[in-house]
């Protein structure tokens, strides 16, 4: 059953695709396991960064004995330790992630669900904790950071269990994740972003400027990024159930103009803070959404984590 | 433009139109339904397109509904321009030409006549008469001519009579031919219908058909067609009035000549202006004239011949010269001779004097030479050899009553021109007055009024009657129409005779208080003038005043002048007529202008011993002359001249041609007149641009309903 659950998210191609690869935060991020991330702190462990006068304060097991021998004075030896990462998937729930265009292998949001379990799946093996966040209308369930490949059962079993359903609040599901996580930490967002686009770009922001580092997955059907209709349409809305009736073929050249300028909004403003935007087109395979993503971050000049 | 159609049965394709109608309806009302994430992007898109879509669909209905239109109209052959129901049927054509032979066409340009032009056209049009066909042709001068009074088929005769058309001196009467026309018409309603209109289109001619004819109404099947000659007005100068103020003309004393001279152009001319009496040239003037302008002239002239004489007043020739020259026929007379039936000598053997004054008035100096009039002075009992013919005038001077022939001699001389002056008196027997001289005669009566009683006292002089109410327009006191000239009415009357007034006698003066003063009636072709008072100082003190002797010689010139024919006004074609008495009148000849001669018939008046003569060869413009032979020889002339209207060649502008066809053609046009006719006649079948019109319409829809295709595109990263 388990065995079953995750290998629908998590495609044996794709982490096979994926193994050469390793995630790491671009930043330096706060954790408490010694891994391959950068610590922006110095601590005890592993390399020397320094030497520097004893000041009262200080605790005295940290003096270098040996080099008060030699110099008679009192120093302070300071290491550059490294830690792991702790990361949060934030996952949309909404009704209209469970759109699947035509031709299209998955839904939206199974789609994000195999992006985000690939993912997990990396960071776990790194020794990387991972935790879950789905939201809808509100935050529906969270699930903590921890480690261990048992992290990814759980997660696999929450996104496979969660259904779409109601309005997108982005917003509000972000607050919770910022309120939660005390320390610095990787934040990646799956989401179609059916909301209000100003207030998606300053709640993004504001995780930036807590020093959080925000990757965004746009996932977007190919039916949405084409609007290959022609005929008189009752289109009826995935959230809220409103409807309305139009010429999608007299309505194909402004719907993707604007649509141009949707996600022209985003990748300007997010780029601009920092953060890292990427549009999946649901029709694509999902490695290489990935190889994509990595392929921009190493491009960057990002060490990946 | 006129549309017919060869296969108008195929018109219930039109129906088809309902097609596209339910085609658009229908999918407007199912649309296919679909799940989509988010309708935001989609409702801001609407909102902005919504206007352009409603737009577009409804171009694209047109589109269809045309398409099934056209469609329609191509297979059911829709002809253009034909005769309206029939063309393209093959039905035979009947048709009239109506040729303008107005005075305005005999204009030459560059040295082309425009009639010969326009006869040249109608000719053409005639041409094209097929086997089946039927026509009339309508000459439309003023009062115009219908040479054909039935439709007929033989072509050649229709040619020849446009051919042998005579240009005409008179007006323009469009209506007066455009009405029997469409009357040849009307009954041939299986024929194709048109009326050929061959014209210069001046504004002058058209703006009263256009007044007061509502073209519009006109039978919509019959086509009506304007073949226009002549393209623009050439310059024209013109004598449009020619005419002499005074009454009657004296040998040997001055007369005033007045002729008004026109320039239709909007350039100044210069030019001279000659006047001839007969073949002599009396005067030239140079005269200026600003543009679009005229100028009237005065000319100071003496006639040294007595008689009817012809007076022209010539222009050097331009482009119309037929109106460069305008004639007048002016009696010249002897000094007339009046006759006073002065009233018998008093009871004491007295001579009577109540004729001194009307002596006095009529030749103050007493002169045989140079005087206005020669009086002769006669009691009633002297007049016994005497023949009133012979008198220009007679006054009737307070007479008791009148031998019995001469009372039927006056009648007589009356009716056959003469003019009768009777001043009431003292001596007048109303009885009498009213027995003898008006029931005892029956149609020859010789008073314009029944007397009655006398009004007022001449002795006692209690109550002073007045002359009011002057009819200044009447020759007898027109002199004192202006302010200054003098009134007659200062002078009292103390008593006049009350009378009453025949049904067609004109009250020239009344008293006072109402009744009538001076009456005066035409009889036959004479006129009788009564006053009711005297001519003495006997019942009033006029004849004492300056106004009484203008009275005089205003009413007998007034009387004189009014004889005859009136010469000034006759047009081209207008038949005049004339009633002389019938007293040993043998023959009555017509002198044409071209010197011609010819007997006019008489017909002979039942009741007043009348003869009425009429003239109906005035076609040409000029002097005519008329001789009447019998027991005494008299001449009688007039004049006729074009109207001044036809001087003015301005064009009326295109614009205000309704209903009419126009077949505009050039000398040298690639085609023919009669092709144009043709194609007027019979139609041009459209079917072929409309399938081309079809096709366009087609590939606009086709466009139209496929243009967001070609936007391709996606939104990407």
């Amino acid at each position: 059953m388990t065995t079953s659950r995750l290998s629908r998210f998590l495609d044996p191609k794709v982490l096979a695709s994926l193994a050469a690869l390793e995630i790491k935060a671009r930043n330096v991020v706060e954790g408490f396991v010694e891994g391959l991330h950068k610590s922006p702190f110095k601590g005890f462990n592993v390399e020397f960064s320094e030497y520097r006068q004893y000041v009262p304060g200080d605790p005295l097991k940290d003096i270098d004995w040996k080099v008060y021998a030699r110099t008679d004075k009192y120093y302070i030896k300071e290491h550059e330790e490294e830690t792991n990462l702790s990361g949060y998937l934030i996952m949309d729930t909404s009704g209209s992630m469970s759109y699947r265009g035509g031709n299209a292998p998955m839904s939206k949001l199974e789609y994000a669900a195999t992006l985000a379990a690939s993912l997990a799946y990396l960071m776990l093996r790194q020794q990387d904790s991972v935790g879950l966040v789905t939201f809808a209308d509100g935050v529906r369930r969270v699930i903590r950071p921890r480690t261990g490949m048992a992290q990814l059962k759980s997660i696999c079993t929450e996104l496979e269990q969660t259904a779409p359903q109601d309005r997108t609040d982005i917003g509000d599901a972000l607050d919770r994740v910022a309120g939660t996580m005390r320390k610095r930490g990787l934040l990646i967002i799956f989401s179609d972003l059916m909301d209000n686009a100003d207030t998606i770009i300053n709640k993004v922001r504001q995780l930036r400027t807590r020093r959080h580092e925000v990757l965004l997955f746009h996932i977007l059907d190919h039916h949405e990024l084409t609007f290959p209709f022609e005929d008189t349409t009752l289109f009826r809305d995935l959230e809220d159930r409103s409807e309305l009736i139009t010429d999608a073929f007299s309505l194909r050249r402004e719907y993707l103009r604007r649509l141009q300028q949707y996600v022209g909004a985003f990748q300007s403003a997010l780029r601009k803070s920092g953060i890292d935007y990427l549009l999946a087109d649901t029709s694509r395979p999902v490695e290489a959404s990935l190889k994509s993503f990595f392929t921009r971050r190493q491009s960057v000049g990002a060490r990946l984590a | 433009m006129p549309l017919s159609f060869g296969n108008p049965w195929l018109l219930a394709g039109a129906l088809a139109i309902g097609v596209p109608l339910w085609l658009h309806l229908y999918y407007r009302r199912t649309p296919v339904p679909r799940d989509f994430p988010s309708l935001r992007l989609i409702r801001l898109s609407v909102e902005a397109m919504t206007r352009r879509m409603k737009l577009r669909h409804l171009l694209l209905l047109a589109l269809r509904i045309l398409v099934v239109l056209l469609l329609t109209l191509a297979f059911a052959r829709p002809f253009i321009g034909g005769g309206a129901l029939s063309a393209g049927t093959g039905a035979p054509a009947a048709f009239v030409v109506i040729l303008d032979n107005s005075l305005s066409m005999g204009t030459t340009h560059q040295g082309i006549s425009l009639f010969n032009t326009a006869r040249a056209r109608a000719i053409e049009i005639v041409d094209q008469m097929g086997p089946y066909d039927k026509a009339s042709v309508i000459l439309c001068n003023d009062p115009g001519t219908v040479l054909f009074p039935q439709l007929t088929w033989d072509k050649n005769e229709l040619k020849e009579a446009v051919r042998n058309a005579p240009l005409s001196a008179a007006g323009t009467n469009l209506a007066g031919a455009l009405q029997p026309a469409l009357k040849l018409l009307a009954p041939v309603r299986a024929f194709r219908r048109t009326v050929y209109l061959v014209t210069d289109v001046t504004k002058s001619s058209w703006e009263p058909l256009l007044a007061t004819y509502d073209l519009k109404r006109i039978d919509p099947s019959i086509d009506l067609v304007l073949v226009q000659v002549g393209d623009a007005a050439p310059p024209n100068l013109a004598v449009t009035e020619l005419a002499i103020d005074d009454p009657m003309v004296m040998k040997g004393r001055p007369a005033t000549l007045r002729a008004t001279v026109v320039n239709h152009s909007a350039q100044p001319h210069a030019t001279r202006l000659s006047i001839l009496v007969g073949d002599d040239k009396k005067s030239e003037q140079a005269i200026e004239l600003g543009p679009n302008g005229s100028k009237r002239l005065e000319i100071p002239l003496t006639f040294g011949d007595t008689g009817f004489q012809h007076v022209r007043a010539v222009l050097p020739a331009d482009a119309l010269p037929q109106d460069d020259v305008r004639h007048l026929a002016v009696q010249v007379r002897a000094p007339p001779r009046v006759l006073i039936l002065r009233p018998p000598p008093d009871r004491d053997g007295k001579p009577n004097r109540e004729d001194l004054f009307l002596r006095f008035a009529l030749n103050p100096l007493n002169r045989t030479e140079g005087a206005l009039f020669l009086v002769d002075s006669r009691s009633p009992e002297e007049t016994g050899e005497v023949n009133p013919a012979e008198y220009a005038a007679v006054f009737l001077v307070n007479q008791r009553s009148l031998p019995d022939a001469l009372v039927k001699s006056l009648s007589k001389y009356l009716l056959g021109g003469g003019s009768l002056v009777t001043f009431c008196g003292p001596r007048v027997d109303p009885a009498w007055y009213n027995a003898n001289l008006i029931d005892g005669l029956g149609g020859g009566y010789l008073l314009p009024a029944r007397l009655f009683k006398r009004v007022g006292n001449a002795v006692s002089k209690a109550v002073a009657y007045q002359l009011t109410d002057l009819d200044t327009g009447h020759p007898a006191f027109k002199p004192f129409g202006t302010d200054g000239s003098g009134d007659p009415g200062r002078a009292p009357v103390y008593e006049f005779y009350q009378v009453q007034p025949n049904p067609s006698a004109l009250v020239l003066a009344r008293m006072s208080h109402g009744l009538p003063g001076i009456i005066e009636e035409r009889r036959g072709q004479g006129r009788t003038l009564l006053v009711t008072f005297t001519a003495d100082t006997g019942w009033t003190t006029w004849p004492l005043k300056p106004t009484f002797l203008p009275f005089v010689h205003a009413s007998v010139m007034g009387m004189l002048s009014r004889q005859g024919i009136n010469a000034g006004a006759i047009q081209p074609g207008t038949p005049v007529s004339l009633t002389v008495s019938e007293e040993g009148l043998k023959r009555v000849t017509l002198t044409l202008p071209t010197g011609q001669s010819q007997e006019i018939p008489l017909r002979r008046d039942n009741g007043e011993g009348l003869l009425h003569l009429t003239v109906a060869q005035t076609d040409q413009a000029g002097f005519y002359r008329l001789r009447f032979e019998g027991a005494t020889e008299r001449e009688e002339a007039f004049a006729v001249n074009p109207p001044p209207a036809e001087s003015d060649l301005e064009r009326l502008p295109q614009s205000r041609i309704v209903r009419f066809i126009r077949l505009e053609h050039q000398a040298g046009s690639k085609q023919s007149l009669g092709q144009k006719v043709v194609a007027v006649r019979e139609g041009r079948d459209v079917s072929l641009p409309l399938l081309w019109t079809l096709l366009l319409t087609v590939l606009a829809e086709s466009i139209l309903a496929n243009r967001p295709l070609r936007l391709g595109g996606r939104a990407s990263s």
